[in-house]
């Protein structure tokens, strides 16, 4: 078989791992600095009032077009999510009358394994 | 011409067909790729046992036919979802402790609505988990419960069990947690007090998105994206390769937001602070000094985690009060040590052979 440091594929793989390693080292060292946090979060502070700022105005450019906006979709997902997790709420009730009923000896629900297992001995298979 | 030293040229026209399969393989499957969905992941049969805003509470089916007594709630970490935890048949930690024996639960968390901007640590700590410990008991009909931590998931755990140091947790497992938030650089450079102003964040945008959450981790190595993809289109021939490229891509991406309050708390008692590790952290008025922990614990480090370096995990067992107290450092990294075909081979046999002795 080839030597691997005479392989091109290898070595482009090399490389690229190698590039991968130093950029990642290069750009950490760089976000270590005071100056980096100060810059990204000034930068980051005002993206996110602008952002803010832009998303009120296109609420209401949307409200005059007659379309939904983002908010009003969020609400109506939420509403959805809402739906959804009172279904998930009656499954789990169900699930719960059933586990009970089963204890109960009554209608028996997917029975549970008994709690008695132990750990296996040295060199038993598990 | 001589040839390079270790070059075979006699395996050279082989090299050079394998190629150009491997290339005609990369044009059908790149289009395959695109064409796709990806595999269905979090598919273990499981039960939901409950569901208030934010938490959820599932039961996974047990499937041997005898289990241990005592059940284990897993804490799942605040930005991610627990499927990382049950990726496909074959490679689902929640398969494999089903398969082992174990009475398995999961708190997992969805995405906070924007009321629930409100929610604080306390809300975590001292009603969320304490509600699923309380449900899992009810369910099972068991009192002490094992809790399993990822992550953040486990600085809750530690918090959580730092304040209900008399019971019901029988034994604490932590994965990738770390407790001196000094030494998580990068993140404590990003959020240095002099320049991030986390109040006017909150205050202006209400729970923190999550493209923020995702982009802070990707700065941490902010080329490993395009390489990956350079890797993923040399490898798309490769079936088992694009699978497992596509199962930790899609949840990597998938971040959750974090509750505005909740990460203001962070922010400013663990990053800024460092209450956790100088013993000074309280939630909701309660002193949470993880010195009163002293039930048996685990603790599975990552050798190469870029996301909780070792600095930053390592005074955790040092710490806590417990005599029966382990500390595992295992090759890979933050999601190699949990998941996927490292995980395995290294920590699942490794909890198991821990935990299977302290769970009758």
């Amino acid at each position: 078989m080839a030597d691997k440091s005479n392989d091109p594929v290898a070595m482009w793989q090399n490389m690229i791992g190698e590039m991968e390693k130093g950029f990642n080292s290069f750009a950490n060292q760089a976000m270590a600095s005071p100056e980096f946090s100060r810059v990204v979060n000034q930068v980051g502070g005002a993206s996110a009032g602008a952002q803010k700022q832009l998303g009120d105005l296109m609420e209401k450019y949307l409200v005059g077009m007659n379309l939904p906006s983002r908010a009003q979709m969020v609400q109506m997902a939420e509403r959805l999510q809402s739906i959804e997790g009172q279904l998930n709420e009656i499954k789990a009730m169900l699930n719960a009358m059933n586990s009970h009923a089963a204890a109960a000896g009554g209608t028996p629900g997917a029975p549970r394994p008994p709690r008695t297992k132990r750990p296996p001995s040295a060199g038993e298979p598990k | 011409m001589n040839a390079p030293a270790g070059l075979d040229l006699a395996s050279i026209p082989d090299r050079i067909q394998s190629e150009v399969q491997r290339a005609i393989q990369r044009s059908i499957k790149g289009v395959e790729y695109i064409a796709s969905s990806g595999p269905s992941l979090g598919s273990t049969p499981k039960d939901i046992l409950a569901v208030r805003g934010t938490m959820n509470l599932y039961h996974y089916r047990p499937v041997a036919d005898e289990i241990y007594r005592v059940p284990i709630l897993i804490v799942m970490a605040t930005t991610n979802r627990g499927y990382i935890l049950d990726m496909v048949p074959g490679q689902s930690f929640i398969e494999f402790l089903l398969k082992r024996g174990y009475d398995v639960y999961m708190l997992d968390w969805t995405a906070p609505k924007p009321e629930e901007k409100s929610l604080r640590m306390e809300d975590y700590v001292l009603d969320f988990i304490p509600d699923c410990i309380r449900r899992v008991q009810q369910d099972s009909g068991e009192t002490d419960v094992t809790v399993i931590g990822y992550c953040f998931g486990g600085v809750l755990s530690l918090l959580y069990g730092s304040i209900f140091n008399d019971g019901p947790m029988k034994n604490l497992i932590c994965f990738t947690t770390p407790i001196d938030f000094r030494e998580m650089k990068l993140f404590s450079n990003f959020s240095d007090r002099r320049y991030f102003d986390v109040d006017r964040l909150v205050d202006s945008i209400g729970n923190v998105p999550p493209e923020m959450i995702l982009s802070s981790f990707e700065m941490l190595r902010p080329a490993s994206r395009a390489a990956s993809q350079v890797q993923l289109w040399e490898n798309i021939w490769n079936d088992e390769y694009v699978k497992a490229y596509r199962m930790m891509d899609r949840w990597g991406t998938d971040t959750l937001p974090l509750a505005g309050e909740y990460f203001r708390a962070i922010t400013k008692d663990l990053m800024w602070d460092n209450k956790l590790f100088n013993d000074t952290m309280s939630v909701g008025g309660r002193k949470a000094e993880i010195s009163k922990i002293t039930v048996p614990i685990l603790h599975a480090v990552a050798e190469h985690d870029h996301i909780v370096p070792y600095d930053a995990a390592r005074h955790l067992i040092a710490k806590v009060g417990s005599t029966d107290k382990e500390e595992v450092i295992l090759k890979g990294g933050h999601v190699s040590v949990v998941a996927g075909a490292n995980a395995v081979k290294r920590l699942w046999p490794k909890l198991d052979s821990w935990l299977c002795e302290r769970s009758i």
